[in-house]
């Protein structure tokens, strides 16, 4: 019998997920908020996860990254599995193998769009001088070069988020997660930002999730994945 | 070092005006604590700077060289005590003087029988005196060729000796004032003259010194078992239980201990009000991957830096404070109570911290999926 993690590894997918339990207790209740899911994104898969409010989708996507650990369940991303990790293990998990664009605190305000790219560099071993010109790569190829120097409270919303994606591809991962990326723009920015997640992710081989409530996102994936009680519905 | 320099360098007012605080805290805690030293100096520097490793008072003179006066009986005791290798006497009295024809002013004349007993220890500058009219004064008060004139009492026109100070010796004041060590016959000259009346000079302690073998310890316990009317001190004791020291002491202590708790206080309040504004940037941080450790090492750099730049900033303005004479009270730069201090306040901030540290290290960083500070 193949493990999880070899199996992701020789089949190559981003993530395979297993029989993912999460159950919460809350006083003397327990609430189930992820019941038995399965979920396997192809390597260069970008999955539109969507669902109502509380159906689990953040809490999937927390899973996938490392942010949280499964009740009962496997997780592999990228042939490494993840269920069984300290939360050490996980710190640097996500430092070296997940990108993250959260809904709403994105980037640490006292640092230049720049360096909000380069902090994956200076929590991890450094690499110095790759890590600044892949910093400077990124700026370009998200447009932001004439604002690497800005910081976030010069930025208009729309270049904030491209920054957060820039950050969340500072350390090549694996799986990048989107947690609803576009909720604090107006539709034209945010279509202009999904069509670029959907670029970069794409022109790197990247896998993504996207949890959104926004059906216009589900157009950009390739997959939609629904979610509803902690049930993936297919 | 990355995260906790770039977070100062964008938050310059902030940082340096807690900077300011720390160093203006640390100006008054070495200004305090200079005043407390050149305050005891002034009152019991010339104990300290005397030879005699031991003072046998009176009982009855409360450890005030002014108020102790040593009878033949009781010298007789003293001398006799075994472990006494030598003993001398030591007067003490507070003169009217002119120094060189100026107008009057009060000046204290420690007289001392033997050389190596009750005389300075080491001179800052010029010679001993080798008769009765020469003197070695207190480097703050006096200079090296000035003339002491006695102010007689009695009739006008009568005779007084006149003292030439041909020596210095810092830090030798007593009862914050001008003082003067003279040989035993320049004493009992001065007070003569300015107690015509007076018939025999009595000692105010005797000065002893331990024969080989006996500590200064011992000798003053076999003195004090010989004796009830004799209370017998080494030369700190002496300098410490004057009446007076203690309590300035107490006082300033109290000081210290304030400021002591007002320091980590604020730098520790500052670190954990600053904590909280940032927690949402902590707790991304966390979710992408920074040790809880890392957090707290950029935490600790930036208290080492703000408690550091306030220390420096505190030196460099207490520094030229002691340059200047403060009244009767010298202000002195000493090395060992600045390092005390620097290293004292850095711990203090360091663990002020803590509170801020703990709440770092608590962090979740699943908050940054909803948003939350963590905190």
């Amino acid at each position: 019998m193949t493990t999880l993690a070899e199996s992701a590894s020789t089949t190559g997918h981003a993530l395979e997920m297993r029989a993912i339990t999460k159950i919460y207790r809350v006083a003397d209740d327990e609430v189930v908020a992820l019941d038995h899911v399965d979920l396997t994104v192809a390597s260069d898969e970008i999955v539109a996860l969507v669902g109502p409010s509380g159906s689990g989708k953040t809490t999937l996507c927390s899973i996938a990254g490392g942010l949280l650990s499964p009740t009962n369940g496997s997780v592999a991303v990228a042939g490494q599995e993840i269920s069984g990790y300290s939360g050490r293990q996980l710190t640097e998990f996500r430092r070296a193998s997940v990108g993250f664009v959260f809904q709403t605190v994105n980037l640490i305000p006292f640092l230049t769009a720049r360096e909000n790219l380069l902090v994956v560099d200076e929590i991890g071993p450094r690499l110095g001088r790759v890590a600044r010109d892949r910093a400077d790569q990124l700026l370009e190829e998200l447009g932001l070069t004439d604002r690497a120097s800005n910081l976030p409270a010069q930025l208009s919303g729309g270049q904030k988020q491209r920054v957060a994606i820039g950050r969340a591809l500072m350390n090549d991962p694996s799986l990048v997660l989107f947690d609803e990326p576009t909720s604090a723009l107006d539709s034209s920015l945010g279509d202009q930002v999904v069509r670029l997640i959907r670029d970069e992710m794409k022109a790197r081989g990247t896998a993504a999730i996207i949890v959104t409530h926004d059906d216009r996102i589900t157009h950009y994936a390739d997959r939609t994945v629904n979610i509803e009680d902690g049930r993936i519905a297919e | 070092m990355f995260l906790a320099l770039r977070e100062m360098s964008r938050a310059r007012v902030r940082f340096g005006l807690l900077i300011c605080a720390v160093g203006l805290l640390v100006f008054l805690i070495l200004t305090q604590q200079a005043i407390q030293g050149g305050l005891i100096t002034g009152f019991v520097g010339a104990l300290r700077q005397q030879s005699a490793p031991v003072l046998v008072y009176s009982v009855d003179g409360e450890r005030t060289l002014q108020g102790s006066v040593i009878d033949p009986g009781l010298e007789a005791k003293i001398r006799g005590v075994g472990g006494v290798a030598e003993a001398g006497w030591v007067g003490q009295s507070t003169f009217t003087v002119r120094v060189d024809g100026g107008a009057e002013s009060d000046a204290a004349l420690i007289g001392y029988e033997h050389s190596g007993l009750g005389d300075p220890s080491r001179l800052s500058s010029g010679r001993r005196p080798v008769g009765p009219t020469e003197v070695v004064g207190s480097a703050a008060d006096f200079t090296v060729g000035s003339r002491v004139r006695i102010v007689p009492s009695g009739p006008a026109g009568a005779t007084s000796p006149v003292f030439t100070v041909v020596g210095l010796v810092k830090d030798a004041q007593i009862q914050v004032t001008p003082t003067l060590f003279v040989p035993w016959a320049g004493y009992e000259a001065a007070v003569k003259a300015a107690n015509p009346d007076a018939t025999t000079v009595l000692p105010s302690v005797i000065a002893a010194r331990p024969t080989s073998g006996v500590s200064d310890t011992e000798l003053v316990r076999r003195i004090n078992a010989a004796s009830p009317d004799a209370d017998a001190l080494t030369r700190s004791q002496a300098a410490s239980d004057t009446p007076g020291v203690a309590q300035v002491q107490q006082s300033f202590q109290l000081i210290f201990l304030l400021y002591g708790l007002v320091v980590p206080l604020v730098t520790g309040l500052f670190f954990l009000i600053i904590t909280f504004q940032k927690a949402a940037a902590l707790t991304l941080l966390r979710a992408i991957g920074a040790r809880s450790g890392a957090l707290v090492r950029s935490l600790l750099v930036q208290v080492v830096l703000v408690v550091g730049g306030g220390i420096v900033i505190g030196i460099a303005l207490f520094a030229p404070l002691t340059l200047i004479q403060l009244g009767a009270i010298t202000i002195r730069f000493d090395p060992g109570a600045v390092l005390f201090w620097s290293v004292g306040l850095l711990v203090l901030g360091v663990a002020s911290a803590l509170v801020a540290a703990r709440r770092v290290l608590a962090i979740d960083p699943l908050e940054a999926t909803t948003g939350g500070g963590g905190l």
